[in-house]
Parts: C-alpha cells; sequence; structure tokens
C-alpha cells in the first residue's frame, strides 16, 4: 500500500512538474510544440498551478504565525532560559495582530497608522542598528580567519579587503588606492562572483530536473 | 521569452536530463569508479553531530529565507537535504536538533524533513515537532539574525549549520556562535552572504557544493549521480565558453580568417 502510494506521489510530482515547465517555456513560435501546448490548454493548467503554490505560500503565513507562539508559549510554560523575552514576544505579537484587526475594523484611526509607527519608529530603528554592528562582526571574521591558519587563499581575501576598505576612506590623494579597488571589483571579484553564480545556477537546473524526471524523490516517503 | 530563448531553455533541459539519468544510471551500477573529492565541511558535519549527542547539547541548522515557490526554492531542497542527513544522525542523541528558516513556506519542509529524519531512525513517537522554528525576517533579515544570537545561547547550541540563502548579516550570528565556542559551517546562495560566510565559518562551503549534501552524506549513488552530472555539465559549459573565446581571439590575431579555416575544416563554406 506505501508502495502504491509513493508512485502515485512520484507520477503526480512528475506529471504536475512537466506540465508546469512546458507551460512555461514553450511560447507561440515554437511549431508543432507549441500546437501541442495550445491544443491541450498546457498553458492554462500551468497557471492554475502557479496560483494553486501562490495561494498555498500565503496561507502558510498563519502556519508561521502558530509556530511562533507555540513554539514561545511552550518555552515560557517550562520556565526555559530566556522565558521573559519569549513571554515579550508572544505579549507584542498578540498587541500587534489585535491592533491591525482593529485598524481594519475602523475602531483606531490616524494617520500615519499606528501599526505603520510600530513598524517604522521600533522595528526598522532596531533593525538599522543591528545592521551597522555588521561591520564588527565582518572584521571579527577576517581577524578569526587567520588566526585559523594563515593560507594564500585567506591571505588574498584579506588584503581585498583592506585594500576595499582603505578605498573608501576620504582621502586627500587616493588615485591608486581607488584605481586598484576598481580594477579588483571589475576584474577578480567579478569573475569570482560570476562563477560561483553560474555553479549555483547549473546546480539549482539539475536539482530541478532530478525532481522533474523523479531521480530525487524525497517527497514519496 | 522569444522563439530563440526558448529553444536554447528548453535544449538546456534536455541536456540537463539526459546527462542527469545516463550519469545516475551508470554511478549505480559503477559505483566504485568514482570518488567524491573532499570538503572539509561535509567532514566536518558527523563530527559536530557526535560532538552535541556527547555534550547532550542540540545541533542547529537554518535555511535563512530559502522558501519553497519563490526563487531560491531548489536552495530549499539541498538545504533540507542537509538538515536530514544531520538529523538522522542527531536523532539518537537526548537533545534534538534546532531547525530554524525565516521564510513560512519552508516550515512544512522542515517539518516533514524532521519527521523523516526521526522516521529513519525509528524514533518517530520522539519527533520534537517544536524544534522547527520560524523567525520574521523583517526588511533586511537582520531581526532573523538577532533571533538566532539569542537563541544561540539560550538553547545552548553545539554547533550551527547556517545552509541556506543569507545576506552579510549571517556575520551577526557566525561570530555570535564564535564567541561561544561553538562550530559554524555556513554557505549561501547570496554573493555578500556567501563572502561572509567564507570569514567566519570553521569550513565553509561554496556555492554549489551546497547542493551536494547528500552525496557527501549519504553516499547514495543517486545522490553521487548529481555530483558526477554537475561536473559533466560544467566542463561542457566551460567548453562553451572557450571555444566562442578561442575563435574570437583567432579572428581577431589573423583578421578574420580563423573561423574561416575551421568552418572549412568541419567541411563547411
Amino acid at each position: 500500500m506505501r508502495r502504491l502510494g509513493a508512485v502515485i506521489t512520484s507520477a503526480l510530482v512528475i506529471g504536475i512538474g512537466l506540465l508546469t515547465v512546458a507551460g512555461l517555456v514553450v511560447g507561440g513560435d515554437l511549431g508543432w510544440l507549441s500546437a501541442i501546448v495550445e491544443a491541450f490548454r498546457i498553458r492554462d493548467i500551468s497557471s492554475i498551478f502557479l496560483q494553486l503554490a501562490t495561494i498555498t505560500a500565503a496561507t502558510t503565513i498563519l502556519i508561521g504565525i502558530l509556530n511562533l507562539l507555540v513554539v514561545h508559549l511552550r518555552r515560557v510554560g517550562r520556565r526555559e532560559k530566556g522565558w521573559g523575552y519569549s513571554l515579550l514576544l508572544v505579549l507584542s505579537a498578540l498587541a500587534v495582530i489585535v491592533l491591525a484587526v482593529l485598524e481594519r475594523a475602523g475602531v483606531l484611526k490616524g494617520e500615519p497608522a499606528l501599526t505603520t509607527i510600530l513598524f517604522e519608529s521600533v522595528q526598522v530603528s532596531i533593525e538599522s542598528a543591528l545592521a551597522g554592528l555588521v561591520l564588527f562582526a565582518l572584521v571579527f571574521g577576517a581577524y578569526r580567519l587567520m588566526r585559523r591558519g594563515v593560507s594564500w587563499p585567506k591571505l588574498l581575501f584579506v588584503l581585498a579587503l583592506l585594500l576595499v576598505l582603505l578605498a573608501a576612506l576620504p582621502l586627500s590623494a587616493p588615485g591608486l588606492l581607488t584605481s586598484a579597488r576598481d580594477w579588483l571589483l571589475a576584474v577578480p571579484v567579478s569573475a569570482g562572483a560570476r562563477g560561483i553564480l553560474l555553479g549555483i545556477a547549473l546546480a539549482t537546473v539539475v536539482t530541478g530536473v532530478r525532481v522533474l524526471i523523479g531521480l530525487d524523490r524525497s517527497y514519496r516517503e | 521569452m522569444d522563439g530563440t530563448n526558448q529553444v536554447i531553455t528548453i535544449l538546456i533541459l534536455l541536456l540537463a536530463m539526459a546527462v542527469s539519468v545516463v550519469v545516475t544510471q551508470f554511478i549505480r551500477r559503477r559505483r566504485s569508479l568514482v570518488a567524491l573529492r573532499p570538503i572539509p565541511a561535509y567532514q566536518a558535519i558527523p563530527l559536530r553531530v557526535g560532538e552535541a549527542i556527547e555534550g547532550n547539547r542540540p545541533l542547529h541548522v537554518s535555511f535563512g529565507s530559502a522558501s519553497l515557490g519563490g526563487d531560491n526554492t531548489l536552495l530549499a531542497l539541498a538545504s533540507a537535504e542537509l538538515f536530514y542527513q544531520a538529523a538522522a544522525r542527531a536523532a539518537i542523541g537526548a537533545a534534538p536538533p534546532i531547525l530554524t528558516m525565516s521564510d513560512t513556506t519552508a516550515i512544512p519542509l522542515g517539518q516533514d524533513t524532521l519527521r523523516r529524519a526521526y522516521q529513519s531512525r525509528g524514533l518517530l513517537e520522539r519527533y520534537p515537532r517544536g524544534q522547527v522554528r520560524w523567525y520574521p525576517a523583517g526588511a533586511r533579515s537582520v531581526a532573523f539574525a538577532a533571533a538566532l544570537t539569542a537563541m544561540l545561547g539560550d538553547d545552548r547550541v553545539a554547533s550551527s549549520v547556517l545552509v541556506g540563502s543569507f545576506g552579510p548579516e549571517v556575520a551577526l550570528v557566525a561570530e555570535a556562535a564564535a564567541r561561544r565556542d561553538q562550530g559554524v559551517i555556513a554557505a549561501s546562495d547570496q554573493l555578500a552572504g556567501q563572502a561572509a560566510a567564507f570569514a567566519l565559518s570553521d569550513q565553509p562551503l561554496i556555492g554549489e557544493e551546497i547542493f551536494t549534501a547528500g552525496a557527501y552524506l549519504s553516499e547514495s549513488a543517486s545522490q553521487v549521480g548529481l555530483v558526477v552530472t554537475l561536473d559533466v555539465l560544467r566542463l561542457l559549459l566551460i567548453l562553451g565558453m572557450l571555444i566562442p573565446t578561442a575563435l574570437a581571439v583567432g579572428d581577431a590575431i589573423l583578421d578574420g580568417r580563423f573561423s574561416a579555416a575551421i568552418t572549412r575544416l568541419l567541411g563547411g563554406g
């Protein structure tokens, strides 16, 4: 029975996947291939599947909120380390949900809305402050990298970092440094970045194709 | 998408399909012929899991903002495979592994992956559903990073495997882990996040290495097939870039006669 279920799941995933790809990739000027897609209305079917995926993704927001509340209420219930913060998080989440509902119902009025003020004044400010700390974490990272042992790639990484940081300084005669930074960013950094992105793109295509033809079937268990 | 792009896309998909099928069948029959090059991060993960079990502390894996239904759907699947391999090993420990993500669409994927990992060990009754945790990302994922830094201390995490989609804010998490003497393995599909991950990881993963977790941690022939398929396609891609470059350079030096000579050699013109 379980094996039959796995076969049905695989067939569904492969069938729907191939139909969706065909609907997305095959346009109007590919001769007989376009004719088949038109005749079986594969583009419409593909569009329905994509809409279903979008709706399902939207409903996961509710799962997320439930997950957040359950995980942190459990921490509060068990008096785990940091439970006070969890309690604060649950109360804040509930308060914002109530405020948003009251705003939507027209009970709370005012421009800008209270939830917008909360978001822009509290969350964005705190996030910006934290983002400022990223620089220090990165410098610490460069230090840590060299402490673990010096190798050519690590040395190159730190030298490039230093060069870019030095060239960003408002010096009066930065000519050589700025040119070196510009060359570094335009040639080796750009080439390396494209290499990494091409690698990721290739791996994405192969993984996708493997799911489509049923070589990767983690969903069947 | 115009006609040429459609044809190129279909050809790339068909080529990837053909190479995947041929290579995977070949590897299934001749598994011993292929030896994978060692990747330090994948050698370290079983050790990290062992340390976590011995220390009775949880292993932490994070998908970052990798999601289902978006641009990085397949990255989420690859990260889930890595989590499955780590969780299946960590399931026998007293402290269950923790999985975090900032995109809600990855929650069902994470729950299912953790359930399968416990099922694979025959420990389904101990499946800890509360260990899959969603933390909202905010505008720049910094809120997510802040939540993780707090969680690392509160849950006395042994090691973190941050493999998914992260921006430079991954540096905050990795730095917090380093301060607590916790191990970090990190990789991201975003360039800024990858650079930070390279600097702060004990053993970094780079680029497509994220997608090869199954091959290195399970060594199943099908998963090894993915690595070999990637190598074959990478070789074809390199040739695809080198041949036009060689033709262009040759033409520039020989005033256009190089490509004409090649065409004659191949029986054309």
